[in-house]
């Protein structure tokens, strides 16, 4: 298993740390949306599940995606969201993590991201029911959770791989990611 | 901005070890999370209420901008639950919405709930800070120093970063890019925000980090402290307190 090292802890973090800057910012969207669109809401929710999967995509290494989900929401805690951001920080980026190991940590395809950000949705559902958000009539429940699947879906899967495309042609991926057999080989040449 | 979160005067909250804060604050809430009772949860929100307004050390003013936030998250989230909420004894209905016994009692449960979170986050972010309490979790709860250490670097690029998002903002609007309309637009709006931040941010951090070690900065070396924390008096005084006054709160909330 490979292990983190400093730089790569440092990396995670700040990852954490500026997603939580953007979820400040996309927090002012959402509050604008909030009572006049309940469904858009619902659909934008995404965004607050995508920092686990977004750091395991990145680095590819066990631990990022719990560490960044953990910091970021810390940065939230701190920004003023309150501490039951940090709680709801430290099970989605759990429930991303086990779905990850799940997989040995060798996926990386839209289909394994995106099933990490509902892995998350579910690990907050839990959360809302114990702390009892989730008391709706059935309908508005399904309503409710029902988008908010789709979104995370749309958010970690989708958007989270095509932004780390993006960013990998940029080349700062390759600071950060463990080297490759192939390119092992390629020295050997 | 900073200057605004000095207090008036400082409170003896300020004098506990803030990782101790954190800890018993913690516990706490996870005490507000899990608890269904209506009485008791209404009666812990008093009590951090107490807490937020009286030994926080900030004038009343500033409090009172504070509070805004939390007033429109109980209404928010009591309202909802309010008028969607499960339940079978109907007192009105209209349409899709509908209020009944089950819902008023959830929309207080909710609204006590979420004040609790909002009187305990700022009473512990007003009174704390943020360097020592991280340097107070390694030495008091063995944070790992590598954790600590890439807390406060990364805390400390945070005005680099949202600076580095105005720059964008501003930059986007002068070259007068339109998005598109719906789901397409939306990615297309955090593309071009995140990808030029994260290839930022990706490469200060991997720069301090090999500047840090290029400096002898050991993971898990044994190391000394530039802040040394350490338990006072006031800590013992603090538990007491607060768990004297939680006692108080579920007893009230029992019998009365």
């Amino acid at each position: 298993m490979k292990k983190l090292k400093f730089t790569d802890l440092l990396v995670t973090i700040m990852i954490g740390v500026v997603f939580g800057v953007l979820m400040k910012f996309w927090d002012d969207l959402y509050t604008v949306v909030k009572p006049i669109m309940p469904v858009a809401r619902q659909l934008l929710y995404g965004m607050w599940f995508m920092v686990g999967p977004f750091a395991f995509l990145l680095l590819r290494k066990p631990g990022t995606a719990f560490i960044a989900s953990l910091a970021g929401a810390s940065l939230s805690a701190f920004a003023g969201h309150g501490i039951e951001v940090l709680m709801y920080g430290f099970a989605q980026g759990l429930a991303a993590e086990l779905l990850f190991a799940a997989f040995r940590y060798r996926r990386y395809s839209i289909l394994i991201a995106g099933l990490a950000g509902i892995a998350s949705c579910l690990a907050s559902f839990g959360l809302d029911l114990i702390y009892g958000y989730a008391a709706l009539e059935t309908w508005a429940l399904i309503v409710k959770y029902g988008l908010r699947t789709i979104s995370a879906f749309i958010f970690t899967g989708i958007f989270a791989v095509f932004i780390v495309r993006a960013l990998e042609a940029t080349g700062v991926t390759s600071l950060i990611r463990p080297v490759d057999k192939k390119e092992y080989t390629l020295l050997d040449q | 901005m900073f200057n605004w979160f000095t207090p008036k005067r400082e409170t003896w909250l300020f004098r506990v070890n803030p990782a101790l804060k954190f800890i018993v604050f913690f516990a706490f809430l996870i005490i507000t999370l899990v608890n269904q009772s209506v009485p008791f949860a209404i009666s812990q929100a008093v009590l951090y209420g107490i807490v937020f307004y009286v030994f926080s050390g900030y004038s009343l003013k500033k409090l009172s901008i504070l509070s805004i936030p939390l007033v429109i998250s109980f209404l928010s989230t009591g309202l909802t639950m309010l008028l969607f909420g499960k339940g079978e004894a109907v007192l009105w209905q209209w349409g899709l919405f509908k209020i009944s016994e089950e819902s008023i009692q959830h929309a207080l449960l909710l609204g006590s709930k979420s004040l609790s979170f909002g009187f305990v986050g700022f009473t512990f972010i007003l009174t704390i800070q943020p360097v020592l309490f991280f340097y107070a979790m390694m030495q008091q709860f063995r944070l790992p120093s590598k954790y600590a250490y890439s807390f406060i670097a990364a805390f400390r690029l945070i005005p680099a970063v949202t600076e580095e998002l105005q720059i964008r903002r501003n930059a986007l609007k002068v070259r007068n890019i339109q998005f598109s309309k719906g789901i397409k637009g939306l990615y297309e709006r955090l593309q071009s925000y995140t990808v030029p931040l994260f290839a930022q941010s990706i490469r200060r951090a991997q720069r301090i980090a090999v500047a840090m070690e290029a400096k002898q900065y050991q993971m898990g070396a044994a190391r000394t402290y530039y802040y040394p924390t350490r338990y006072n008096g006031m800590d013992r005084v603090f538990l007491l307190v607060m768990i004297g006054s939680l006692c108080s709160a579920f007893l009230l909330s029992v019998y009365l």
